[in-house]
């Protein structure tokens, strides 16, 4: 693998390839940097232009499998995708953050045969609206076209599942869609079984259909209410693709920005929201603009210290839904611990979809893994994958099978045919049927590799 | 839009206008008159206020521009509403519409008024009349707000709304203490002009009337042939300078007690207006000079309606819908440009008309020198861009909204002079027009429909629209 460019972006993804065993060479122009990822992480590091021929060649392009192009600019990343090609690399990943090239990524990719392009920026815009889409939720990923949806929540005092063994209050809920798939607590993570105990605090994984998981929290006693009101701070390129979003779902927004023509250019292209002009981070403007009216608040700055702060009052101005976008991961355990739920980091978003792309490549030829997700935390995963005829014990009640997986692994559901399966003791996996697994940890590729060997 | 704490101050304001109606009440019955009409005015406008203030009691304090300009906006028009039920209780008024209008045209000093005869009328009602003049020139939460300082950091906003002109500035730190100096010079010239008109032959009651209606600038009068009716040149004399005095900047007397004369006769504007005001007194005379025995009489008469137009009071002396056409249009054209801001008068504000001015010189020089950097200035201070759009606006809301009115009065197929005169004689809060609505006719006989137009014309005019226009925008409704 060559990743080109070690920003940010590039330095995620190169350590979690290597965690998972594969062969990384960093290119960067910068001596600095590869100097300093060189210390960090056990790749090979190379000075030089990434779309140069020699460059590539010396990065070992030939036996290159997936070419990475994550440089500051989206037109060398693009340049550097077509070189990849060009030599010889099946696979090419480029970051394209510029909203003027967002209609023409498809003809980019068949145009320049590149694998996949991806863009940060609108990846956490997606994210964010989800996020707003179901306000109880800490996050929400979604599986099998939106029929399965995986999402967080904060048990809190009161809560009826709290300080109970899942099993005793397994006669509440046992008609609703719904599994719990994982639980976070401090550090922690683990998946739960029938006699674990949830705790006050403890950040909890549910799997189910949208209908279950929302009649769960309706029984928990925190009914979804709309979110109608969206406050942004922050008028970079997240909120230009969060505001798209936003208003497709019919939702009005605000938006604090300090720069006066990014004000404009936000305007010009949004003449439906209220963009002020001021500085976000004011208690004052806040109040005047009345944030405590807003349904979500939404910290973008470029600052994560900032974020934090104004999240904080919002949290305090009892603002429902919170989220702050945290580029530097080590802030997202103190906004929890503080009080915010959600915390986005574009990072990592775009290293969980690259991730996700390679791994499919990977097993292209087995049990094709169609979703990937990074949760607790980065302590667990949620795998979709496709059942092929081949894969093993297939027709097997999953209760005989229990005793054959693989320690901290657990089949949250099973859809067949368009039917969401939560799976108890007699269900089986058939060939065609699309499973989702939980695994506390990384290194699953294969559908096959939940079982020991 | 924070509605809680809306609700509390229009509640608390409406305590205030239910203590006001105490004073024409003992009026009347100093004059042996039933204060029943009043007493149960009172009562239904303390227990809404009382209602509204306890009510709201928890508001939490969060209160900017907009909850300022909406609040503004809507107290003027509940202020009408309640004001009118005096009017309403005493039997003299057809309609609740036409109270409705009567008082809208008292509180924004406009003293066009819909009786017929006003000598019939109780003492008290007249009183009452005057005295909304009184209390709506110099502003009813300017008032509030000087008496009830608790009110706080929310005072600045509300006055910003309430004050007429394009730069308000604080006399002194404090708002509240800014209020309290506004209104001491307001009655202190009150009570001069009170002095004055008794020593010229007037009798206490009519004097007050009187005083007041020229304090606010509004025009209201306790005779049918206002003015005109104690014909008396000493009288009208003493109407005339008053009724320039109170159409100057206030914050110039403000600089003269304090010893600031150099600074206050720097102003751009005062000198704009005494020069608009001299021209057209010299026009006018020259023009109406066959037609009065002697040119003094003349000069008496120009000056007089000059003063009363442009500082948009509405008293008359003579009947200028008989002048001939170029006196008639220039008084129109006054009618516009209105007196000076932060005075207590109306119409477009003089400073407005200069920076407009200025602005299109400036436009004109751009196309003579493309690539110029020109600053518009104010009294010598460089003019912010902002204010430059916000007057330019406001000029084009004004002529616009005049229109469009004139069309809904259009409705009740007078002449063309009375529809059009009628608006901006409401719009400018003058009074009198041209024709039907002239100096000598009054409103009675347009249609209830137009009265509503009309009455919204008056409180548009005296909040110079924004807050009005504030209270019928839906973001300005909205709690985000």
């Amino acid at each position: 693998m060559i990743i080109a460019g070690a920003g940010k972006v590039g330095a995620t993804v190169a350590e979690q390839l290597t965690a998972e065993g594969h062969d990384v060479t960093i290119v960067d122009l910068s001596e600095e940097i590869t100097t300093r990822r060189s210390n960090q992480l056990d790749v090979m590091c190379i000075k030089g232009n990434c779309s140069s021929r020699e460059t590539l060649l010396e990065a070992g392009a030939v036996d290159t499998d997936v070419l990475i192009a994550t440089t500051e600019s989206d037109e060398l990343n693009l340049l550097c995708c077509y070189c990849g090609h060009r030599l010889g690399i099946p696979h090419t990943v480029a970051r394209v953050r510029e909203i003027s090239y967002i209609d023409e990524i498809e003809t980019l990719k068949r145009d320049l045969n590149i694998t996949m392009i991806v863009n940060p920026e609108h990846a956490t815009a997606v994210e964010i609206s989800r996020m707003l889409r179901f306000p109880n939720a800490a996050n929400v990923d979604t599986f099998a076209r939106g029929q399965v949806e995986l999402v967080a929540f904060h048990v809190q005092q009161g809560d009826f599942i709290c300080d109970h063994a899942i099993m005793d209050v397994s006669r509440r809920i046992q008609n609703v869609p719904f599994l719990f798939c994982a639980v976070e607590r401090g550090s922690e993570a683990f998946i739960p079984n029938g006699r674990s105990v949830l705790k006050q605090g403890d950040k909890v994984y549910i799997a189910g259909t949208p209908n279950g998981i929302h009649e769960f929290f309706h029984m928990l006693g925190r009914q979804a209410h709309k979110i109608r009101r969206a406050f942004i701070i922050g008028g970079g390129r997240i909120c230009f693709y969060l505001l798209a979003e936003l208003e497709r779902l019919g939702m009005s927004c605000k938006v604090v920005e300090k720069d006066a023509a990014r004000c404009r250019t936000l305007s010009e292209a949004f003449p439906r929201a209220t963009i002020i002009h001021g500085d976000g981070t004011d208690p004052e403007l806040l109040s005047e603009e009345r944030i405590s009216a807003a349904d979500a608040f939404i910290a973008l700055t470029n600052r994560d210290e900032d974020n934090l702060i104004i999240s904080l009052y919002a949290h305090q101005e009892k603002v429902p839904k919170v989220v702050a976008k945290s580029s530097h991961q080590n802030y997202t355990s103190i906004a929890r611990s503080a009080g915010v739920e959600s915390v986005v980091s574009p990072k990592l978003t775009t290293a969980a979809q690259i991730l996700q792309l390679i791994r499919g490549i990977q097993n292209s030829k087995g049990n094709t893994m169609t979703a990937l997700y990074r949760i607790a935390s980065n302590q667990a995963e949620a795998m979709q994958f496709r059942v092929t005829s081949d894969a093993r014990f297939l027709g097997t009640p999953l209760k005989e099978l229990r005793s054959r997986l693989r320690e901290g692994i657990l089949i949250a559901v099973i859809v067949r045919n368009n039917e969401v399966i939560i799976p108890q003791g007699s269900t089986t996996l058939e060939a065609g049927d699309e499973v989702i697994v939980v695994a506390k940890d990384s290194g699953i590729i294969d559908l096959d590799d939940i079982y020991q060997s | 839009m924070n509605f809680k704490l809306v609700a509390r101050i229009t509640g608390m304001t409406l305590l205030l206008e239910a203590v006001t109606m105490l004073l024409p009440m003992f009026v009347g019955m100093l004059y042996g008159e039933t204060p029943v009409p009043f007493l149960l005015s009172i009562a239904i406008t303390a227990a809404v206020g009382f209602a509204l203030m306890m009510g709201f009691r928890k508001a939490d304090h969060s209160f900017y521009a907009r909850e300022g300009f909406f609040t503004v906006g809507l107290i003027w028009v509940l202020f009408g509403a309640f004001g009118a039920l005096p009017f309403q209780f005493c039997g003299y008024f057809n309609h609740y519409i036409d109270c409705f209008f009567e008082t809208i045209s008292g509180f924004t000093t406009t003293g066009a008024t819909i009786l017929t005869e006003i000598e019939s009328l109780p003492k008290g009602i007249l009183f009452w009349r005057s005295f909304t003049h009184w209390l709506g020139g110099m502003g009813v939460l300017v008032l509030t707000t000087a008496l009830l300082p608790f009110l706080g950091l929310s005072s600045n906003f509300l006055i910003r709304a309430e004050s007429p002109g394009p730069v308000k500035s604080k006399l002194v730190p404090r708002a509240a203490q800014s209020s309290l100096i506004l209104y001491s010079i307001y009655l202190g010239l009150t009570l001069l002009e009170v002095l004055f008109l008794k020593i010229a032959g007037m009798n206490w009651f009519d004097a007050f009337n009187h005083s007041m209606a020229t304090a606010g600038t509004g025009g209201f009068s306790t005779r049918s042939a206002s003015v005109a009716a104690y014909g008396s040149p000493v009288i009208e004399v003493i109407i005339t300078v008053f009724m320039l005095l109170f159409s100057v900047n206030f914050s110039i007397y403000f600089l003269i007690i304090t010893g600031r004369v150099k600074q206050a006769l720097k102003s751009d504007e005062l000198r704009f207006f005494l020069c608009v005001v001299a021209f057209a007194i010299l026009v006018i005379t020259w023009n109406i000079r066959d037609m009065y025995e002697t040119v003094s009489v003349s000069l008496r008469l120009a000056a007089f309606q000059v003063a009363s137009v442009i500082s948009t009071t509405g008293f008359v002396t003579a009947d200028f819908d008989k002048w001939p056409v170029l006196s008639k249009m220039l008084l129109v054209v006054l009618m516009f440009v209105g007196a000076c801001a932060g005075s207590t008068g109306g119409g477009m504000k003089c400073s407005r008309i200069l920076v407009l001015y200025r602005t299109c010189k400036r436009e004109v020089r751009s196309i003579v020198h493309p690539r110029a950097v020109t600053v518009v200035r104010l009294d010598g201070a460089p003019l912010p861009e902002r204010t430059i759009q916000t007057t330019g606006c406001f000029f084009v809301i004004y002529i616009f909204l005049t229109f469009c009115m004139s069309l809904v009065v259009g409705l009740d197929n007078f002449s063309f002079t009375t529809t059009l005169t009628s608006v901006i004689t409401c719009i400018s809060n003058v009074g009198p027009g041209l024709d039907v609505v002239g100096p000598t006719g009054n409103f009675q006989s347009l249609s209830m429909l137009s009265k509503l137009v009309l009455s919204f014309a008056m409180v548009l005019g005296r909040l110079e629209m924004y807050p009005i226009l504030v209270l019928f925008s839906r973001s300005a409704w909205s709690r985000f």
